[in-house]
């Protein structure tokens, strides 16, 4: 098992990642290879890159679902183990939005945001459906916050992909977490619908302090958004910066592979 | 295609065309084969079956009018038939619930998976009967070994759905709920019940009615219920009584199966 010891660790780091590297079993070429990453709580970064670079693979080391890889990872000051999930109360410290939702289609909206409180109730009263005060109100205050409230009885599978990501959000708000991973949460939308997404992620992350760190496609598209920019390509960092030093040359090299095609969505 | 191309491929097509024609012709004939041996070998005499027209109208006629002084007794032991059918289904749902959570390859590893599978099959290759006569062997006259035998021998068929069921899960929502920290029978209950719970009930409520039918004739070998009196009234040529008995069954079957398609509507 690899651990990170506290030594130094930044008091206002949420994520601190070295020397790691991650090869999945069969693969000659590992998925990630990143000497130091160091997130601050609180910001808002932006993970690009073309498709299989990596990026979902390290949310999901973030969110603890990996194994197998080697270095020091740490998440909100707990070291990360490669053998073993983090026990559930740090779980539930870290959100989830995943790339196609992965709501119960068939449960209702706020079943699927009380959902998200799992992590934190009483195990044997939600067995037979009972949640506390506290979770129902945290639940409440999510579906508040993303706009989901008037269609809280009606079931998942009735409603529109923008609403399904709206529930997804809530779900995860609810969990109260202290770092949100967002896995292309704009892969499913419309331009209008994204924009409103991701400033309603920003505007909920930031309310909470909440550190906030999504894959994407289009960065164009979220460069307003975020505080900070990280580029992988075969798994290593190539770039790392403020919005503002992402230009048309700095995409094309991250998005163009050497045949010269454009993986970007964004530079469609 | 170039015409280059389909030249080439052409007597390749062809011969697989041919090889095709040929299978479909020899499944053909040993199909005829197997219906005219069983035809000659069952002894079928056109004479015997155009007389036994005459025959059957002489029951019929002798089924009327229904004798109503049995009704009480075939009520009660149609009562008894149902009682075998509903505890020999919550026995099977019992036992269906444990092999079919182990028979599911998706959640159980596949060495325990499989041979279970293979139990599955085994137990569904034993005829009811069989087991009904060896459990009127092991435990006595009555409704006790119709139970046993009902619960033995749908376990196979209804373990087998159950764990197909749970093979068809989506695992995205149940992984959303191990990231927000959820137990495992938290996830159990509220990722992968409410995925196959209309399947697991539309199964339990055609194998209940599968029960049904088959615990009329388990009587014929001792085993309580209706069948006692099936095989005696039809042995003893009382045709009248049979005929009330044959009303109460239908009458009986068909509201349950009313009845379930009332519980499978309210579920849709």
């Amino acid at each position: 098992m690899v651990l990170l010891g506290s030594v130094g660790l930044m008091a206002s780091s949420a994520v601190l990642l070295e020397n790691l590297t991650h090869r999945y079993a069969g693969e000659i070429r590992p998925v990630l290879v990143i000497d130091k990453l160091e997130i601050e709580e609180g910001s808002f970064v932006a993970l690009i890159g073309a498709s299989g670079v990596g990026k979902s693979t390290l949310l999901r080391l973030l969110d603890g679902r990996l194994r197998g890889w080697k270095g020091r990872a740490s998440v909100l000051g707990h070291a990360l183990s490669a053998r073993t999930a983090p026990p559930r109360s740090r779980r539930s410290e870290i959100g989830y939005v995943f790339q196609e939702f992965a709501l119960v289609e068939s449960a209702s909206v706020r079943q699927n945001v009380l959902n998200g409180r799992l992590g934190s109730t009483h195990s044997g009263w939600s067995l037979i459906g009972r949640f506390s005060d506290v979770d129902q109100s945290a639940a409440e205050q999510a579906m508040r916050d993303v706009g989901i409230t008037k269609f809280a009885e009606r079931r998942v599978d009735r409603l529109s992909g923008g609403q399904r990501q709206r529930v997804a959000i809530a779900r995860v708000l609810a969990q109260e977490p202290k770092l949100i991973l967002a896995d292309e949460p704009l892969s499913n939308l419309d331009p209008v619908n994204s924009k409103i997404i991701l400033e309603l992620l920003r505007e909920c992350a930031a309310n909470r302090g909440a550190t906030l760190i999504a894959t994407s496609h289009q960065p164009r598209l979220i460069a307003p958004f975020v505080d900070r920019f990280i580029a992988l390509d075969g798994g290593s960092i190539t770039f790392d910066g403020v919005p503002s030093a992402v230009d048309e040359g700095l995409l094309a090299s991250i998005y163009n592979d050497d045949d010269g095609k454009d993986h970007s969505e964004a530079a469609e | 295609m170039t015409i280059e191309h389909a030249t080439k491929s052409s007597p390749k097509r062809l011969s697989r065309e041919r090889e095709h024609a040929w299978g479909v012709f020899s499944v053909s004939i040993a199909l005829a084969l197997l219906v005219v041996w069983s035809w000659i070998e069952s002894d079928i005499n056109i004479d015997r079956l155009a007389a036994s027209g005459v025959r059957i109208g002489d029951f019929l006629s002798r089924m009327v009018p229904p004798d109503l002084t049995v009704l009480p007794v075939v009520i009660e032991a149609s009562a008894e038939t149902l009682r075998i059918a509903v505890l020999g289904t919550v026995g099977c749902i019992f036992f269906s619930v444990i092999l079919g959570l182990l028979a599911a390859s998706t959640i159980t590893p596949r060495f325990v998976s499989m041979p279970v599978t293979w139990l599955l099959a085994t137990i569904r290759g034993i005829p009811l009967i069989l087991v009904a006569m060896l459990m009127v062997g092991a435990v006595g006259l009555g409704p006790l070994p119709g139970i046993l035998a009902i619960a033995f021998h749908a376990t196979g068929m209804l373990a087998k759905f159950y764990a197909e069921s749970i093979e068809g899960v989506d695992p995205e929502p149940v992984d959303a709920l191990e990231s927000a920290g959820a137990t495992f029978l938290q996830r159990m209950r509220y990722g992968v019940w409410p995925q196959i719970a209309p399947d697991v009930v539309r199964d339990t409520l055609f194998r209940f009615e599968m029960n049904l039918r088959e615990s009329l004739i388990l009587g014929v070998v001792g085993a309580g219920g209706i069948g006692f009196y099936i095989q005696m009234y039809v042995r003893a040529f009382q045709y009248e009584k049979v005929s009330t008995l044959t009303i109460v069954v239908v009458f009986f079957v068909v509201m349950i199966e009313l009845g379930n398609n009332l519980i499978r509507r309210f579920l849709r």
